[in-house]
This record gives C-alpha cells, structure tokens and sequence, in this order.
C-alpha cells in the first residue's frame, strides 16, 4: 500500500511533464488539425542548445532554461515554415510524412554538433526530499508538477481571456470564417507554434533537468509521451492533456514498480489501446463526430 | 462605389471567373442571380481575399482591394457573409461579435456596437451566453449577419442568405437586408431566390458561366423574356 501511494506520487510528478508535453502537442493540433511528428525533435534541439551554453559556457539554470525555451521556439517555427506553411488546407497527411523527415534532420543535426550520447544538464534542485510520514516528496518533482498546472492554467487564461486566445479559437473552430472576420490566420497559426514550443521548451527542461542529462533520443521520447497523454487526455483539450499526462504518468510508475520496465512501456499501450477501444476521443475530449469531419472539409 | 474590373480567377486550369465586371452604387442593393456552379460564391471569396484573383481591379471608393489578405480587406470596410453562414460553432455568441471586431481597437466603440447588435436582433441576446453551433439556421444568419456588421462595413457581402432557411426566416432575412439598407449600409449579394430579392434589390446584375450576362433594374430584369423562364417561372409553378 505503501509503494502504490508512493508510486502515485511520483507518477504524478513524471506525469506532469508528460502533461506539458501533451498540452504542446494538443495546441498545434487544435489549431491545424493536423499531427506534428517533429514537436519532440524540436524541444530536444533546444534543450541541446542548453546543454551546449551549460557545458562551453558554464551557463547557470536560468540561462540554460531561456536558451533551451527559445531555441525549442526556434526550432518549432522553422518546422512550422517548412511542413506546415507550405501544406494548402486538407494536406494533413502531407504535413505529418515532411514533419518524420525534419525529425531525422534534426536529429542527425544535433548528433553531427554534440556527437558524445550524453550530455550534461544543470539539476533543478539539490535539496532533498521532502519526508511525509512513510513517503517521500521530490523537491524538482514538486516544481514540475506546479510548473504544470500553472502553465495549463495560463495557456487556459490566454485562449479564453485574450485577444489572441480569441483569435486562436476563432481559426481552431473555422480558419476561413476567421480570415472573414479580419483575423490574421497566419499569425494566429504561427503564434500557436511558438508557444505550443515554448511549453514544449518548458517541460523538455524540466525533465532534463531532473535526469541531469540530455540524448539524442530525447526527440523521440518526449514526441511518444506528449502524443500517448494527449490522446489519452483527449485531442484538442487543455485539461485533457494534463489529465492524460498524470494518469500516464501513474500508469507506468506503478507498472515499472511491479512489472519492470519492458511491461511499462507495454502498458503505456495497453493504456492507450483501452482508451481508444473506450473513449476514441480521449478523457476529456469530445467524441469525433461525422458531422464535424464534413464540416473541417467544407472549410 | 464599389467596382469590379475584368476579374479573372482560376482552380488549376479551370478559370470559374473569366473577366467579370461591375459596378456597386453606394447606399443601394445589389444582387447578382445565376445558376449553380456560375462562378457567384468564387467572386465573393475573391472580392473578400479568400482566392487570389489571377487578373483584374477591385476597387472600393478608389482603393485597390486586388491581392490584400482577407484581414485587410476588413479593415478597408468590405465584409462577407459567408455562404453556409459559417459561424464560429464552439464559441458563444458575443465572442463570435467580438471576432467580427477583431480589425478594431476601440473597446468602448465594439461594446456599444455589441449592444445595437442586441438591440436588433434581439434573439441573439437571449442566447449571447450560447454556443453559436447549438443555434438555429435563422438564428445562425442573423449572427453571421452581425458578426460581419461588428467590423463596421462600408459594403457588406452577402452570399445566399436565405439557403436553406424556412420561407418565414427568409422574409425575415430579408426584412433586415432592407432595414440595413436603409440605415445606410451598401449590400452587394448573391441570392437564387430571385422573387425575394426583387422586392429589396435596387440593382441586377446576372452570372452565368464566369461571365456577366445581364445587368439592369428590377424592372427590366422582370420584362426579359430569357430571365422570366429561367429565374422567375417558378411562380407560375407554384401558383
């Protein structure tokens, strides 16, 4: 009983980031409609920016964390330039093969720069763990867990408090009616990639952080995490993602506790499986309905 | 005056507008009738910077529309009511008023424009808290209708307002066209119901094919023997 609770826990805090991850990926997503394979790969060429400044200039964690926010933001808008731009409406599947491709690229870019598979990363917090009792509190596990739910709440305030917000929801719902409106469709587009890269940017941080270091397969990690917790969540819900995230999160800590890590990640599938068996729309999305489809293609 | 000059636009090699001209006079309505697939909702998306016009002038009061983004366009005054209607289904419906002032910064101006907006329609503010998807088709027109009019237009488009809405809708419908009119607004709109929109419309101008094949007042549109069989014989039809 004692280890569930304490691999909850910590599966809240793994969770969180997993939920920041999702909440990026779902934001390009509610707005394009469309899957953008290189979000992971875009994080990971910040957060390797990071390591770059942390390691040649011993950079201290702030600096680290705005290089490796903004060269995430970077690299999100060149994705965004180069598969999303060019891709006329209803070439979805156009968009989601070019982003595959500029995943490898950049991959392979952060290899050819930092060859060595690991590099270091500054810790976000030295001081040990909080003691409740029989449990124990992460300190850097309790600062990615606010950092979730602040930011969740922020990007919720942004969407439905704003003018930009409106301008985001108003091309999420219908991007010609909102170039009819005189909203600036483009810049509502690559304003939600900045910032869905910028969460992106956030979380990649706070992860590597906790880990102490950074690989080239952190790309890849943190693309299967962010898309598993946010159909999971439900697509195109900023709740959802979290919620998706944490359950994730749970899922796989108390899984690893008692299965090991190969049935983990089969869980984590598992998982997924279930909840599109169950609920195809996610937790806390709505279910995808044919009416809706024709009305996105009649757009 | 709103002016369109020579307009040609194309799908891939298919030109849907080849070299349309005419003329929209100020404070007047005018309504463009043709068949289906006559280029009508192309112009429209074209006037609004939707498509790109391959050649031609669009001209509002001098300036050339011709090439503008869609945003701009709205900001120079035109705004269209979409064909379909095309509100913003999952937001209420004063956040669909706001996006239609989304060109403007006068916060006090768009509040009280949100107001008259109630004032006219006034179902509208019953249901302003309302998800726009979860509205009626007419209730749907109407706040197309006023979402265009939140950018304060000099000429407002209108594509098909009455498709698909019940007769009783539709007179409505129109009775606002009329009343806006009145209160100054220059409406430009396609319409396939052409008994209705002989009884608002000032000025006709008829499509067919890309190209302008009519043009003329209510009263040489209803002599002309062409025009009586084919837009207008569905009243002896019917009665």
């Amino acid at each position: 009983m004692v280890d569930l609770v304490q691999n909850t826990i910590d599966g809240l805090m793994i969770g969180s980031s997993y939920g920041l991850l999702a909440l990026g990926f779902t934001l390009i997503f509610g707005v394009m409609r469309r899957l953008n394979l290189s979000y992971g790969p875009s994080v990971m060429v910040g957060a390797y920016l990071g390591t770059l400044v942390y390691v040649q200039l011993a950079a201290g964690p702030l600096v680290v964390l705005v290089v490796t926010v903004l060269g995430s933001v970077l690299a999100g808008l060149y994705v965004e330039r180069l598969c999303f731009a060019p891709m006329a409406a209803g070439a979805g599947v156009a968009s989601m093969v070019s982003s595959f491709a500029i995943w490898m690229q950049l991959e392979q870019a952060a290899v050819l720069v930092l060859p060595r598979h690991t590099y270091p990363f500054p810790p976000l917090a030295t001081a040990d763990p909080l003691a409740f009792g029989p449990f124990y509190l992460r300190v850097d596990g309790l600062i990615m867990l606010a950092c979730a739910l602040a930011l969740s709440a922020g990007v919720q305030l942004l969407l439905y408090r704003s003018r930009v917000g409106l301008a985001l929801r108003a091309t999420i719902n219908n991007p010609v009616a909102a170039h009819l409106a005189g909203i600036d469709v483009r810049t509502a587009v690559v304003f939600a990639f900045a910032l869905a890269s910028a969460v992106g940017g956030i979380a990649g941080y706070l992860v590597l952080a906790t880990d102490q270091q950074v690989t080239p397969m952190f790309g890849m990690w943190a693309t299967f995490k962010g898309l598993i917790a946010m159909m999971i969540g439900g697509l195109g819900s900023i709740p959802g993602a979290i919620l998706g995230g944490l359950v994730l999160g749970v899922v796989e800590a108390n899984s690893q506790w008692y299965f090991g890590p190969q049935v983990r990640d089969l869980l984590a599938y598992v998982l997924l499986f279930a909840c599109l068996v169950l609920r195809p729309g996610g937790l806390l999305g709505e279910a995808p309905s044919r009416q809706q489809d024709t009305g996105r293609r009649g757009a | 005056m709103f002016e369109v000059s020579d307009i040609v636009a194309t799908y891939g090699k298919i030109e849907a507008l080849k070299g349309v001209s005419l003329k929209v006079e100020s404070g007047k309505i005018t309504c463009l009738l043709g068949p289906n697939g006559a280029g009508k909702t192309t112009l429209m998306m074209t006037i609004a910077g939707i498509l790109q016009p391959r050649r031609g002038a669009i001209r509002l009061d001098g300036m050339d529309l011709a090439g503008l983004s869609p945003a701009r366009i709205v900001s120079r005054g035109v705004a269209l009511v979409p064909e379909n209607r095309l509100v913003f289904p999952q937001m209420s419906v004063r956040e669909n008023l706001l996006a239609g002032a989304y060109q403007r910064r006068d916060r006090a101006g768009i509040d009280s424009d949100i107001d008259r907006m109630y004032a006219r329609f006034p179902r509208l503010k019953e249901r302003r808290e309302q998800m726009a998807g979860t509205l009626s088709g007419g209730e749907q027109q109407m706040l197309a209708v006023a979402r265009a009019l939140m950018s304060r237009p000099r000429l407002l488009l209108m594509d098909e307002p009455s498709l698909g809405l019940a007769p009783l809708i539709v007179a409505e419908i129109f009775e606002i066209i009329a009343e806006l009119n009145r209160d100054g607004t220059t409406i430009f709109l396609v319409e396939q119901n052409a008994h209705m929109a002989l009884k608002v419309a000032h000025q006709f101008f008829l499509m067919e094919q890309g190209r302008i094949t009519f043009s003329g007042t209510p009263g040489q549109l209803a002599e002309d023997e062409v025009i009586q069989r084919a837009y207008l014989g569905s009243r002896r039809a019917a009665g």
